[in-house]
């Protein structure tokens, strides 16, 4: 039992981080993902052929530090105290760590665009080490006072033992380039460091997160959630398997075998959303359920793709380079991207709405979250973005330049669309639907049922 | 002192903002216990924990001080029993294609 601004603790709003430390991560994210669109157009021609060249480094970096990293940090700072019922342990740790990692992404984009490998690069990378380990501990210290745990707290853990594994490879790399210490192939950190950062931190947040959003947003009650487990098992021992083994030289069939298993978690991730959403309530997906259904759906074309490319042996070099490319676009732009938009009509309008108009609630008239922005404009913005995609993939995959840059092209126009969406959302005024005129409404369509 | 009638309809101005649809009919308002120096409402969220539901507590305390600036509210919020679809209204289930 509970008196309301007594002991409602256990809901968010004494929980929730302040909007503008979350706010930061979320609109620098975003810039840098148009900025890695405008870079996309402009540089349509560099991609292609070996990962390890300069301007696919620094894309790379904006895309993972800039724009994925960025916001799941903004959205972990958000969604911790929420999912796991526990305060954020320090709101000037957030704010100070911004600015150490912000400045961290601008150096180490800079520093692989000009191949500047020295001093550059490594005080970069420490940037960028230093603002994750205030992260890892500030989480950390919040989840030290979690009472009940749920499966999404336990995906949480896993994931930034990863990040903090992706930070430790990618700093060694980064002072190796410019002061070469690692004894034997440096490119075996390079995968180790792509794993850990795309599956172990990247991938396992999502799955966690998922499991909690998801069934939020679908009104989704009463499934089985086994399948959710045995992904976190198999995910975990796969990704451990191939990095320890890695490290020790390749035992080809031992790493297959591994490599599978992970490939089998993840079709058991996708088996549990699935589940989810067949006991959904809201029998209509709205904007951002298709944007995520079409990124699951490309996640799976991904990992058979993925599965593909660590089995299969090429003769023809080109052929598995360009196949690389396609794999991390597909994994970068086609999952990550799509699912965040999708996510970012659902997550924005609530942090906004929280904000500007929770308090207002039952006093004046507040916006629904789905009036915060254009939906219909949302709709076109998930064309340009998907046949962008499609485009860029087959592009890449057959290296037609002229087809990226014209997929490049429409990528830019829906993000740039899904950017005015988030600009109206934080400017979104309580006056759009009238509370007498609600009530009207409901009676309205009361009577239009019977 | 406020009837019930009064006071379920001055609910029906509390919408879920995700959901669109007004919590009366989403079936979270468990029990109204009116006295003359009290009111106390009894109510769940559709999700324990679920963030944007915490204000909708507070929409009830200020949709009921709208009729009354002086009573005494409560607002309780349970999770038991636990909310199921079933408790909606028709209409609430005809909206959501449920």
């Amino acid at each position: 039992m509970s008196v309301i601004g007594e002991t409602s603790g256990s809901l968010a709003s004494k929980m929730s981080p302040s909007f503008r430390m979350v706010s930061k991560y979320f609109i620098t994210s975003i810039v840098f993902f148009i900025l890695l669109n405008i870079l996309l157009v402009l540089e349509y021609n560099n991609i292609h052929g070996h990962y390890f060249q300069p301007i696919l480094l620094a894309l790379v970096h904006i895309t993972t530090l800039g724009w994925i990293t960025m916001i799941i940090f903004g959205a972990m700072f958000q969604l911790v105290p929420v999912v796991l019922e526990v305060k954020l342990f320090s709101e000037k740790l957030g704010e100070i760590q911004f600015w150490i990692y912000l400045a961290g992404v601008i150096g180490l984009v800079t520093a692989f665009w000009s191949f500047d490998t020295g001093l550059h690069m490594a005080v970069s990378a420490s940037l960028l080490v230093v603002a994750i380990l205030i992260f890892i501990f500030n989480i950390s210290a919040s989840m030290a006072k979690v009472k009940k745990w749920n499966i999404t707290g336990i995906y949480l853990i896993a994931a930034l033992f990863y990040l903090l594994s992706t930070a430790a490879a990618g700093i060694l790399m980064a002072i190796n380039l410019g002061y070469p210490f690692i004894q034997g192939d440096h490119l075996q950190y390079l995968k180790l460091h792509v794993d850990v950062a795309f599956i172990g931190w990247v991938l396992i947040v999502i799955m966690g997160v998922s499991y909690k959003l998801i069934p939020m947003f679908s009104l989704s009650h009463g499934y089985s959630q086994k399948s959710s487990v045995f992904a976190f098992i198999l995910v975990n021992t796969g990704l451990l398997g191939i990095t320890t083994v890695m490290h020790y030289k390749i035992i080809p069939y031992i790493y297959y075998f591994f490599t599978a298993l992970i490939g089998l978690g993840i079709l058991f991730f996708l088996h549990q959303i699935y589940l989810i959403l067949k006991r959904r309530l809201r029998k209509k997906f709205d904007i951002g359920m298709k944007h995520s259904i079409i990124a699951f759906s490309v996640l799976l074309l991904d990992t058979i793709l993925g599965l593909f490319l660590v089995m299969y042996s090429f003769n023809d070099l080109t052929i598995e380079l360009n196949l690389i490319l396609l794999y991390g676009f597909m994994s970068l732009i086609g999952f990550f991207s799509i699912l965040t938009v999708g996510q970012l009509y659902k997550i924005l309008p609530f942090l906004v709405w929280y904000h500007k108009f929770s308090s207002k609630v039952g006093k004046e008239p507040v916006p629904l979250l789905k009036e915060m922005f254009n939906e219909k404009l949302a709709k076109i913005e998930m064309y340009f973005l998907v046949a962008g995609f499609t485009g860029g993939a087959i592009g890449i995959a057959l290296y037609i330049d002229t087809l990226m840059l014209i997929s490049f092209i429409l990528m830019l126009t829906g993000t740039l669309i899904f950017a005015y969406n988030m600009y109206s959302i934080y400017t979104a005024k309580g006056k759009l639907t009238a509370a007498p005129a609600q009530i009207d409404v409901v009676k309205n369509d009361k009577e239009a049922v019977r | 002192m406020l009837t019930e009638d009064q006071i379920m309809e001055s609910l029906h101005y509390i919408i879920d903002p995700e959901i669109g649809i007004n919590i009366v009919d989403l079936g979270l308002i468990y029990n109204l216990d009116i006295s003359s120096e009290k009111i106390i409402v009894t109510m769940t969220l559709t999700t324990p924990g679920c963030p944007m539901h915490s204000s909708m507590a507070e929409g009830v305390e200020n949709a009921i001080r709208h009729l009354d600036d002086k009573v005494r509210i409560e607002v309780n919020l349970v999770w038991k029993p636990k909310w199921t679809p079933d408790m909606m209204t028709d209409y609430a289930k005809e909206r959501l294609g449920y």
